[in-house]
């Protein structure tokens, strides 16, 4: 490339970075910024109205909660649901907590699956495309809060989890659980606005809140975000996960793959011929051969 | 007179070699044919079972356990065993110890099945097995994934060893052209395979990296792969001292005598080999003790549990090959080779099942299906093995 | 709630170092006590 060619290229593409940046600053939403949901446990009455709608929007179990007695014991997300609300007994009274898949923003989940099938798509939801996956669980070793359920009675299994209603946000709708909410215990958004809420909600009545909000660092940050009057390990949840993105705890050894691959060879080749060498003294040239059965002729 | 035929090759003869190769030799009915046959028989009856109903019908895999004996004892214990091949083809080949070269073959040869069949388990253990040239064919590169990683280095590895044995198998069909060319592969494919080794081997720790939460502090470690790969070196050293032993036994006949001498004096190096690598092993579990303060976590059962898999099947055999290589005594070295072995499974199946979700209530435990369908990757690992080394000039060098 | 207190993350270094002592003295006894196997018994077996 001439020096000219070189100049007009950078000012073209110099100029363009330019109005990008320019246009970026004035769109109002980026679709890159994380979508999250808010669940604020001490304004949920545990109707499970989430349950029926997320069941009935995914063709899966649509539970009759009028009579099946759910909330005595503590449930988990199976192959046949996506979500659970769960009733814990506590200091302040009964607690209903909503169990499903958080969507970490750095998915565990997502990192383990050798073939991409679970796939963090763009905003955050993390979803499982059944054509790439191979069924072999690392997801589920990976998940530390053990969403990814799989149907072990199939053929031919599905690994089943919260989507976050993945093709309803593509259309602009919420997730089914939120819209069915009848006491906006669920809030969808963007996830910086969620924060911003739950910390207002926290602030304005500081007697009421746990002035902590579960999601927040939780495995460097979750889409669904928590809410509580009482400390989150007395309704369910793990406090004992930490800070860090759980992909980050494969990061340095997947870093370190191709320096043993650049390395290694290398090394074993010279201490071949280092060895070589000196085995058999200075007549003979230096030989990348081998003889299998040497041991025999001799 | 098998030989001549097949050098004449016309394709048909070619057939009828192999076809004469395929009949088994030797009498029928030995125990281990007794043993065998019936668990391979209704382990593939229980694998045609599991691909109509299910993981679920024939294993107890749960939601919160979703790796089991197929995985933790047939991969992850199954390819720390198979370790011996790396470690010898460095030791004859790169560093080029003649001593050990009567073993290679032998050794090249399990490596081989053992990755063919222990990796092969995985496949059994997939829930859509049809899917699984995905990783390989490009349509969904999963990069940032370990499991990608250990899928892509089976693969590669087993086409080294390949290539490695190939010699061999030259050899046996006296293709004398072919075997002088293979064997100059030898070496590009023993640094590669060390390589991939070295990163399979610790890339099945890294496996439980991010499964730190369910798996018992005393058994999670950052260090993980590090110490997968270190045990892999004296699991595959302890291996050998293992299958040579029966192997001296079984098939003395096909053994030249002068090789019978030659193995103990083998024996003899591998087990100091055997005797280092544990000690500093040992050491690096000290370590990782002292650093994360695990003091508090051993006055209860898992923690005896714990000291039982580090000193009683790390320390003493460490000390035993020690001893045994001191005092000239081969009994010794092979009851600690089985005590290391067995400190390996106890390892690997502590990480990966025992030690998983230790603290759920209903924790998991193999069902007879499960236990007869390893028991049977296991035996038809073994038959293979026998078809090779009863025709395959493996013991011997041929000449 | 997450408080601000100080935690020393390097608290076990020093016994980490000592652990690395032993290892040296005893590995290097290991390692004289391989070098030299035992000639007699080796003979009288042979």
């Amino acid at each position: 490339m001439d020096r000219r060619n070189f100049l007009k290229t950078s000012l073209v593409v110099g100029g363009t970075a330019l109005t990008c940046k320019n246009a970026r600053a004035q769109e109002q939403h980026n679709p890159d910024e994380f979508v999250g949901i808010l669940v604020d446990t001490t304004r949920c009455i545990g109707c499970r109205a989430c349950e029926i709608a997320c069941g009935e929007t995914w063709g899966m179990h649509v539970p009759d909660v009028l009579n099946d007695g759910a909330l005595e014991t503590h449930r988990n997300t199976d192959e046949n649901q996506f979500t659970v609300v769960n009733k814990f007994e506590t200091e302040k009274g009964d607690v209903f907590v909503k169990k499903q898949c958080m969507h970490c923003y750095q998915a565990a989940c997502a990192t383990a699956c050798p073939t991409e099938a679970m796939k963090q798509m763009q905003g955050g939801p993390v979803v499982w495309r059944g054509n790439k996956c191979i069924g072999c669980r690392f997801c589920m070793v990976s998940c530390p809060f053990d969403m990814p359920k799989f149907e072990y009675d199939e053929w031919n299994p599905k690994l089943q989890k919260c989507t976050m209603c993945f093709e309803r946000l593509e259309k602009g709708q919420k997730p089914a659980c939120v819209a069915a909410c009848p006491t906006d215990a669920l809030m969808f958004g963007p996830r910086l606005k969620n924060l911003e809420v739950a910390r207002h909600r926290i602030y304005s009545h500081p007697d009421e809140y746990e002035h902590h909000i579960y999601g927040e660092h939780e495995v460097g940050g979750t889409g669904y975000i928590y809410l509580s009057a009482v400390p989150f390990d007395q309704i369910g949840f793990r406090t004992d996960l930490g800070k860090r993105p759980y992909p980050e705890y494969t990061k340095e050894f997947l870093y370190a793959v191709p320096m043993i691959l650049f390395g290694v060879p290398a090394f074993l080749l010279g201490l071949n011929a280092l060895a070589d060498s000196s085995r058999s003294g200075p007549e003979s040239e230096f030989s990348l051969e081998f003889d299998i059965d040497n041991e025999g002729d001799k | 007179m098998n030989n001549n035929v097949a050098i004449n090759a016309s394709f048909g003869n070619l057939f009828r070699f192999f076809i004469q190769e395929l009949k088994p030799r030797g009498p029928w009915l030995t125990p281990f044919n007794i043993i065998s046959i019936p668990v391979i028989l209704v382990g593939l009856g229980i694998l045609v079972y599991r691909f109509i109903h299910g993981l679920g019908s024939v294993t107890n895999l749960s939601q919160e356990t979703p790796w089991g004996l197929w995985m933790g004892f047939d991969v992850v214990t199954g390819v720390a065993l198979a370790g011996g091949a790396y470690v010898i083809t460095f030791v004859v080949y790169v560093v080029g110890l003649d001593k050990y070269h009567g073993i290679v073959r032998a050794t090249v040869l399990n490596g081989l099945l053992a990755y063919c069949f222990y990796g092969g388990a995985l496949l059994i253990d997939l829930g859509r097995p049809w899917n699984a040239p995905n990783p390989y064919i490009g349509n969904s590169f999963g990069f940032s994934s370990v499991l990608f990683l250990i899928c892509w280095h089976f693969l590669l590895y087993m086409v080294c060893e390949f290539v490695e044995f190939s010699p061999v198998i030259a050899e046996w069909l006296h293709l004398e052209k072919a075997k002088r060319f293979l064997k100059k592969l030898t070496l590009a494919t023993v640094v590669l395979g060390i390589t991939l080794s070295i990163l399979h081997q610790s890339g099945l720790g890294a496996l439980f990296l991010m499964a730190k939460p369910k798996i018992h502090p005393l058994w999670w470690s950052e260090f993980i792969p590090i110490l997968f790969f270190v045990s892999s070196i004296y699991a595959g050293l302890s291996m050998i001292i293992f299958e040579g032993t029966v192997s001296h036994k079984v098939f003395s006949h096909l053994i030249p005598e002068k090789h019978h001498h030659h193995f103990d004096d083998i024996v003899f190096g591998l087990a100091k080999g055997a005797a280092i690598t544990m000690f500093v092993y040992y050491f690096f579990k000290a370590l990782l003790f002292i650093h994360d303060k695990q003091w508090d976590l051993i006055a209860d059962g898992w923690g005896l549990w714990y000291l039982l898999e580090v000193i009683g099947f790390v320390l003493v055999p460490a000390l035993m090959f020690a001893f045994g290589f001191k005092h000239r005594s081969l009994r010794i070295i092979k009851i600690a080779a089985v005590m290391a072995l067995i400190g390996i499974i106890l390892n690997r199946l502590n990480v990966s099942v025992i030690a998983f979700n230790w603290y759920s209530v209903a924790h998991y435990v193999p069902t007879w299906q499960e236990i007869v369908v390893t028991f049977m990757v296991i035996f038809s690992e073994l038959w293979v093995f026998r078809w090779f080394v009863t025709r395959l000039p493996v013991f011997d060098s041929g000449h | 709630m997450d408080s601000f207190t100080y935690v020393n993350i390097f608290e076990t270094k020093g016994l980490e170092y000592l652990l690395l002592l032993c290892f040296w003295g005893l590995f290097v006894y290991l390692l004289k006590y391989l070098s030299t196997p035992d000639k007699k018994r080796k003979d009288s077996k042979r």
